[in-house]
């Protein structure tokens, strides 16, 4: 009966887990003492003015910029304590998916797709091929566009492309900066019910930084606003529309904007 | 990866996964345990395929595949477990699963509905037939390249045909850019190459020539092999390396950005603005070059000439004028324009083919270097031959 207590009380334990961060940037104190928690198996928002670090915080809990002061665990481990093979096998256990897709230029999409898969774990091509296909097709791709270049994709396509190797390895997080940034509204409401419907399937924890107010209220179940240098308030959708209790917040959910996307 | 407990599993809890096959009642049971993730898949798969597949003896027969002993699964391991209930579906066996959560099932049924998709096969023929399809392909784009090359001409002619005629269109400013870019600042390059390159001659030519004692001799090619086909070919070479490149570069990097599109829905035909003077500007500098690069060479000659025979100026310079006459000289510069030609429209062409990537950029430049390389020195042969058989 170990096993499950230890269970449960993982389940209760946030996922990512951000404590006190301080970034500055030159002379620009971006964020001082932020603080943030992910839990499992949730679609959280991340919103804020430009200028506020969204995109910044999701290189600082991927490890690709170091805060100034601050933890960060993912896993209930501190990422910046990790020795390089720990941290290798963390990187594994979470997908990116960037602006554009970040597709690898030179390699089609299929190739792209197995990318993770060739430098993680050693497969046969066959399996990789189907498992790339699997993820193709999960992502709605059609199946001609798997021998593709990324520059022969539209920028829908290359975004679906980059989330299929997102999650080429099963990952239990994937971070999302803005998924529907540059898709017209059509494009952009599919790729929010692809993701809902992936993180219901996979089991994901989706961390997303978005403008989208669509996205949010169709998608997220948590929205962490970012203003005055951190996390002002997290919550759902409706109780930040309902009881802003902060300007920015109330700009923006009972804006024009807002109540467009509401009815 | 779904978990059954949608806890964390602690590393030492994750089990290594297993199947067996056995006979419940009337139905074969494929029973999976442990973790079927993508970390397993390799040897779940190679076990799989070793697995034959159970032959019902009477049609009630059914199959099943028993999850409930799968702590972990991801699209892998879903993907596999489909697999193999495809193929006992194809051996007339019903199979379904048992013991899945709410939350396997799920994936199991997207796995399954995805993974019917029809997929794209990449033909991989034999060697034979891959490098006869090579081959096809680089004849046919010889032979486009020479379609296009030969239209891009006639398009330029037009061009500035119509230029003579409306002499406002002409843009002097940027053709006397590209004339500095490409011709005087290419000068010390030229005339540094041009200087080693006849020294380099001479001196091997004194070496061979000294056997016979005809060392003097030495002179006389130098002064023929300069002005006739050393000055014009290294000079059309360099130019086709530094300046061909970078109309490459500059027009392909606009065409990426849809400058090109944008200037033609302006109304500005990027013929007039972009090519033409690059070309006339090319035609003009490449000439000069030459004769710069030519005179280097001579001179190179007579340096050597000075360190290896102990020639003076005077006696080298009068040397010279007993070997060569106007037609030597002639003979490379008439092939000047030609080049310049050559180089400024297949630079400003593969400029033009450039498409979105900046991969597809880099490949343009590499091969607008090599084509402009190549045609010039073909042309050049073919120069040669015309000139001899003409006598000059």
């Amino acid at each position: 009966m170990m096993a499950s207590n230890v269970a449960t009380r993982d389940q209760d334990q946030p996922i990512i887990s951000v404590r006190g961060l301080a970034k500055r940037f030159g002379t620009q104190q971006i964020w001082d003492d932020l603080n943030l928690d992910v839990l499992r198996g949730e679609i959280i928002g991340i919103v804020g003015g430009s200028g506020q670090g969204k995109s910044v915080l999701l290189r600082v809990i991927t490890g690709l910029v170091t805060p100034d002061t601050g933890t960060i665990s993912v896993f209930g481990r501190d990422v910046r304590e990790l020795s390089r093979e720990e941290k290798v096998d963390m990187e594994s256990r979470w997908g990116v998916l960037f602006q554009d897709g970040a597709l690898f230029s030179s390699l089609t999409v299929l190739q792209n797709i197995q990318v993770p898969m060739r430098e993680h774990l050693e497969l046969p091509q066959s399996i990789m091929d189907d498992l790339a296909y699997l993820k193709l097709a999960m992502v709605g791709l059609p199946t001609d566009a798997a021998h593709k270049f990324p520059s022969e994709l539209s920028g829908g396509m290359r975004k679906r492309a980059g989330l299929a190797r997102a999650l080429s390895l099963d990952p239990e997080i994937v971070f999302l900066d803005e998924p529907t940034a540059g898709l017209d509204p059509i494009g952009a409401s599919a790729f929010d019910q692809l993701i809902k419907k992936l993180q219901q399937t996979l089991g994901l924890t989706v961390y997303m930084v978005t403008h989208d107010l669509d996205t949010i209220f169709t998608v997220c179940d948590r929205v962490a606003v970012l203003a005055d240098k951190k996390i002002v308030r997290t919550g759902t959708p409706e109780e930040l529309r309902t009881r802003p209790l902060h300007p920015w917040i109330e700009e923006y959910f009972c804006g024009e904007r807002a109540r467009a996307a509401l009815t | 990866m779904l978990k059954r407990d949608q806890g964390v599993m602690l590393p030492t809890q994750v089990a290594t996964p297993g199947y067996k096959v056995e006979l419940r009642g009337t139905a074969f049971c494929l029973v999976a345990t442990g973790s079927w993730t993508v970390r397993e898949a390799t040897a779940l798969d190679s076990g799989l395929r070793r697995l034959s597949v159970p032959i019902p003896p009477t049609p009630d027969f059914t199959g099943q595949v028993d999850i409930s002993g799968i702590e972990q699964l991801d699209t892998a391991g879903a993907w596999l477990l489909q697999r193999t209930v495809r193929l006992w579906e194809d051996r007339g066996l019903q199979t379904h699963f048992v013991g899945a959560t709410e939350s396997f099932e799920i994936l199991l049924d997207e796995v399954r509905l995805r993974g019917e998709d029809q997929r794209m096969e990449t033909q991989s023929g034999g060697l034979f037939s891959s490098m006869v399809a090579d081959w096809t392909r680089a004849m046919t784009s010889v032979a486009n390249d020479a379609i296009l090359i030969t239209s891009f001409l006639g398009h330029l002619i037009v061009t500035i045909s119509r230029m003579i005629g409306q002499p406002w269109r002409f843009r002097p400013n940027s053709f006397i850019h590209h004339l500095d870019h490409a011709g005087f600042r290419a000068v010390p390059i030229i005339a540094l190459i041009c200087l080693l390159i006849g020294a380099v001659v001479m001196q091997q030519g004194v070496v061979q020539l000294e056997r016979y004692g005809a060392e003097t001799f030495a002179v006389n090619m130098v002064g023929i092999l300069s002005l006739r086909e050393v000055g014009i070919l290294l000079t059309a070479i360099m130019v086709a390396g530094r300046s061909g490149s970078a109309f490459t570069a500059e027009i392909g990097s606009m065409k990426m950005r849809e400058e090109i599109d944008a200037m033609r829905t302006l109304g500005i035909d990027p013929m007039e603005t972009l090519v033409a003077p690059r070309v006339l500007a090319l035609i003009v500098a490449l000439p000069l070059l030459t004769f710069v690069g030519d005179m280097m060479c001579l001179i190179g000659g007579g340096v050597m000439a000075k360190v290896m025979l102990g020639l003076d100026s005077r006696t080298y310079i009068d040397a010279l004028q007993g070997a060569v006459d106007m037609r030597h000289f002639l003979a490379g510069m008439v092939k000047a324009p030609f080049a310049a030609l050559i180089i400024g429209l297949v630079g400003c062409l593969e400029g033009l083919k450039v498409s979105g990537s900046a991969e597809s950029l880099g490949f343009h430049v590499t091969s607008a270097v090599v084509k402009a390389i190549f045609l010039v020195i073909i042309f050049d042969a073919l120069f040669a031959m015309f000139l001899s058989a003409i006598g000059v």
